[in-house]
């Protein structure tokens, strides 16, 4: 067991203290090499052990060098924003679209097509995908974790599929919560507000013998229906989550650890869902109750040798979707994975891995949904190799490497990547790539039906006596979408205290999905006698994305930073010149071209610490959705004890605006309001 | 076990016993020194909070960890730092320890850029007090270790395992903190002395089975 004695040890006065480190943080403002620095050698051990250096872990060290557009969240990043969800502390991450559609569901992209079920990022949390193979993208309600157990978001704008494999094409964000180790006290939180009525996260981390740590968890949140702009009335969109879990971490002194997780949850979220009718009116709109539950178990076991290291992760995820009247669905999700990293001489360092996953789904269909085979198994296996070389003494980082993937769908896909980064100067780097990313075929797409709406018969687009309803068809013959990418991006440290990023892109995609007509024909059950207007899932679109990100991080005072993130994104977008598809929308018109935000992190005075961002998200022409500007300001204060009071409003400017509007299925969005919350959090000390 | 409660006195007692013991024992290790240490090339790398605070707790080693006598040629010789493999300082360690002195003994800094250097120079180990291993030159620890063995030199890492592969003292992030390890038999193989107060803060850890060695 470690022990720190502190009673022996003699310790400076905690104004003298406070004076260093006071003086320490003024050096982070210390511009150049020139000027002075605080004396460190004044300060203590224990004073020492106390300061927070910025620089995170190695991992993610080693990223912030990467030839790749890459932020990092932190834990404290996250606390002082206030953010209760991942997708609000996405929101902080430059150049990232994050859009509630209603309160628990969120569209959510990089570098363009958003949706709700938007497929062109994949998200991790410790290593586990939580892309739902359904439709390729992700159930935003259906992920959370604790938010104070989160040690970073790292977020890559752009394609990471060498490493992460397919659908990796715009971006990967990975949460990665905290080891064990470091929750090992117990935390209690408390709170509500205007929108979440009350939320509570409860954890206790302990120790079992030498060498094992553990923690285990336990939240709840309840959130209150907001707005529905179209009917005038209060929308259906509740929503409530029960979660819990556990993370254990062995890691004995020797060369071998290893990390067993696991969690538990069940969310019932409501939403107003208009369906395509056969009998008129040809519609219903009603308040339609879902449930999303479902657990997973996770094991990693980390071997170093000498001169190299392996990891071995496996695990099991189980996700019922149950959307009463619309669709059900169980999966089961198994995978394995194993990945070797080793120096193949002193500038060269080899990453190698294996890949397999095992899906198997069953589901249930109604009028509305429905998804041949309802019962389904996949496999997918997949192997990677990437060598990254550092050349004239290490200025120079050259990656290359390349996945190579077997899926049912469309048998084998290859995803190379050449980065380069070059150091300019001590304080400057410009780094470019060429990648290539595919976004293999859903579930959906090979076997989906979706009717989607009713035209009334003799009505306008209907000449004919039947009622006609359009349907979405998957396709065996749909295949993957393909993207190459180019960017360019360049990182400065002006002085100590200002740093700047700038990535640009430009993508270029091929066999983007489409919808063909097909031609319609007469259906008799189930009843009354109808057409049905078939459009069929296809690859006929194409074209070109190119934007650039700015980010900027400027500490303007020892105890006051302002950061700011601009982005730009235009989509060149459009169907082939042999594609009929009658809906093909143009998705530069769903995706905002201007995005910005303005973020002051002021340490009023000891203990008190005030964030404050401003937002802007430009138009949505395509979903009639107007551009808004967002501010959200968030208090903590912490006193003694280990209680820490929160305090935050987000959209305080507006009363109200909307942020998206919902694709395929038809919910009703509803208005962001002005929030108040507030909370209380104890960490008893030990 | 992995970790043992220490008893800070009985701790400090026993070391010191130890070293006396020692001290009798050791044959100055016939090395010369010979040329002069390579000038460190001044790197001006900007200044990161996490580097200069490793310099604060490097001075704050030099001042906690006893040399036996043999380390330094004279009285007033200095404490030579040297950094091995990628240096994440910069000039920070410079500028922090310029004109700083600890029992009189002024600061040396240099750079070793591989271990394929550091046993070119290895006849100046003798006048080096401090080896710090940047994570760089990780894979190859094992022949650095080697190479120091025997030798009085407080060997310093910032890697996970650094210590548990018979490094002496790890610095480790934890949550934006530098923690560190100490590895207390590699410490009494080197014949250093390391305060109780040092070690109180210390998280002890114990060679690894990595290195292929049973220890008690």
């Amino acid at each position: 067991m470690s022990t720190i004695h502190h009673q022996n040890v003699p310790t400076i006065s905690p104004a003298r203290r406070g004076l260093l480190l006071a003086a320490l943080a003024v050096l982070f403002l210390a511009s150049g090499s020139a000027q002075n620095l605080p004396d460190v050698t004044a300060m203590s051990v224990e004073d020492l052990m106390n300061v927070q250096v910025t620089s995170v872990s190695k991992r993610t060290q080693k990223l912030a060098d990467a030839a790749a557009a890459i932020y990092v969240i932190s834990q404290d990043d996250i606390r002082r924003s206030g953010a209760n969800s991942i997708p609000e502390a996405l929101r902080l991450v430059p150049g990232i679209q994050v859009a509630r559609i209603d309160e628990n569901k969120w569209a959510i992209s990089s570098r363009g097509f958003n949706g709700r079920f938007a497929n062109k990022l994949l998200v991790l949390i410790d290593g586990r995908s939580v892309y739902t193979p359904l439709f390729s993208g992700v159930y935003w309600n259906d992920q959370d974790v604790m938010m104070e157990d989160v040690d970073r978001i790292e977020v890559i704008r752009g394609p990471g599929a060498t490493l992460w494999g397919a659908n990796a094409v715009n971006g990967v964000i990975n949460i990665i919560t905290k080891s064990s180790k470091s929750t090992q006290s117990a935390l209690l939180t408390a709170g509500g507000g205007t929108e979440m009525r009350g939320f509570s996260n409860l954890r206790y981390g302990g120790k079992v013998g030498n060498d094992t740590y553990f923690r285990t968890y336990a939240k709840y949140f309840n959130v209150e229906p907001s707005w529905d702009p179209f009917l005038g009335q209060k929308a259906n969109d509740d929503w409530d989550s029960l979660q819990g879990g556990f993370r254990a971490d062995w890691t004995p002194s020797g060369p071998d650890s290893l990390t067993f997780q696991g969690d538990l949850h069940r969310s019932p979220y409501g939403e107003t869902l208009t369906v395509p009718s056969l009998n008129a009116p040809y519609s219903n709109t009603y308040a339609n109750e879902g449930r999303i539950s479902g657990g997973n178990l996770l094991g990693r076991w980390n071997h170093t040798f000498d001169k190299s290291s392996t990891s071995l992760q496996v695990y099991f995820d189980r996700t019922n979707i149950v959307e009463n009247t619309l669709f059900t669905d169980h999966q089961n999700i198994f995978d394995i994975d194993f990945q070797h990293t080793f120096h193949a001489s002193d500038s060269q360092e080899f990453i190698w891995g294996l890949g397999y996953r095992s899906i198997r789904d069953s589901n249930d269909s109604s009028f509305v949904v429905s998804l041949q085979p309802d019962r389904n198994t996949l496999n997918q296996f997949s192997a990677f190799a990437q060598d990254e070389i550092s050349l004239l003494d290490k200025r120079v980082q050259v990656t290359l490497g390349s996945k190579l993937e077997h899926n049912d769908f469309t048998g084998f896909e290859v995803e190379p990547n050449a980065r380069v980064l070059l150091n300019i100067t001590h304080n400057q780097s410009i780094w470019t790539a060429v990648s290539r990313a595919v976004r293999t075929p859903a579930l959906t797409e090979e076997g989906l039906q979706l009717n989607s709406v009713v035209i009334p018969p003799g009505g306008p687009g209907n000449p004919t006596p039947l009622p006609a309803m359009v349907s979405v068809f998957g396709s065996n013959q749909f295949k993957s979408e393909d993207m190459l990418a180019y960017e360019v991006g360049y990182r400065m440290q002006v002085t100590s205290n200002l740093s700047a990023d700038i990535a640009t892109f430009y993508n270029n995609y091929t066999h983007l999905r489409s919808a063909e007509p097909g031609t319609p024909f007469v259906e008799v059950d189930p009843t009354p006698v109808h057409l049905i207007v078939p459009l069929t899932a296809d690859n006929k679109m194409s074209g070109g994305t190119y934007g650039t990100e700015l980010y900027a991080d400027w500490r303007a005072l020892p105890k006051w930073k302002l950061s700011g993130s601009y982005s730009y994104l235009k989509m060149n977008i459009r169907k082939n010149a042999d594609s009929l598809d009658p809906t093909a929308d143009d998705p530069g018109l769903s995706s905002p071209h201007n995005q910005f935000y303005v973020r002051s992190s002021l340490d009023v005075f000891k203990h008190l610490e005030h964030d404050l961002i401003v937002r802007y998200v430009d138009q949505l022409p395509g979903l009639n959705v107007p551009s808004y500007y967002s501010v959200d300001t968030h208090f903590s204060y912490r006193v003694p004890a280990g209680i820490e009071f929160s305090v935050g409003s987000e959209n305080l400017l507006n009363r109200r605006h909307l942020e998206f509007a919902p694709d395929f299925i038809n919910t009703s969005p509803t208005e962001v309001r002005r929030t108040i919350y507030g909370s209380i959090t104890w960490r008893p000390e030990k | 076990m992995f970790f043992v409660l220490w008893d800070n006195d009985h701790l400090a007692m026993q070391v010191d016993v130890m070293m006396r013991r020692l001290r009798l024992l050791i044959i100055i290790p016939a090395l010369l020194l010979a040329g002069a240490a390579p000038i460190a090339q001044a790197q001006d790398a900007s200044t990161s909070a996490e580097y200069l605070v490793k310099a604060g707790f490097i001075y704050n080693f030099a001042n906690l960890v006893q040399w036996p006598s043999t380390a330094f040629s004279q009285s007033d010789s200095p404490i030579v730092i040297a950094i091995l493999g990628e240096d994440h300082f910069g000039t920070t360690l410079d500028r922090v320890l310029q004109d700083k002195k600890v029992n009189g003994r002024p600061f040396v800094v240099k750079r070793l850029k591989s271990v394929a250097e550091l046993l070119k120079s290895v006849a100046e180990l003798k006048d080096c007090q401090i080896l710090f291993v940047s994570s760089s030159e990780m894979p190859h620890l094992s022949e650095a270790m080697q190479i120091v063995k025997g030798i009085p030199i407080l060997t310093i890492g910032e890697t996970p395992g650094f210590a548990n592969r018979g490094g002496i003292i790890n610095l480790v992030l934890e949550d934006n903190k530098v923690r560190f390890e100490v590895n207390v038999d590699a410490a009494k193989q080197a014949d250093l002395n390391i305060s109780s107060r040092l070690l109180a803060l210390a998280r002890i850890v114990q060679q690894g089975p990595a290195d292929g060695r049973k220890t008690q």
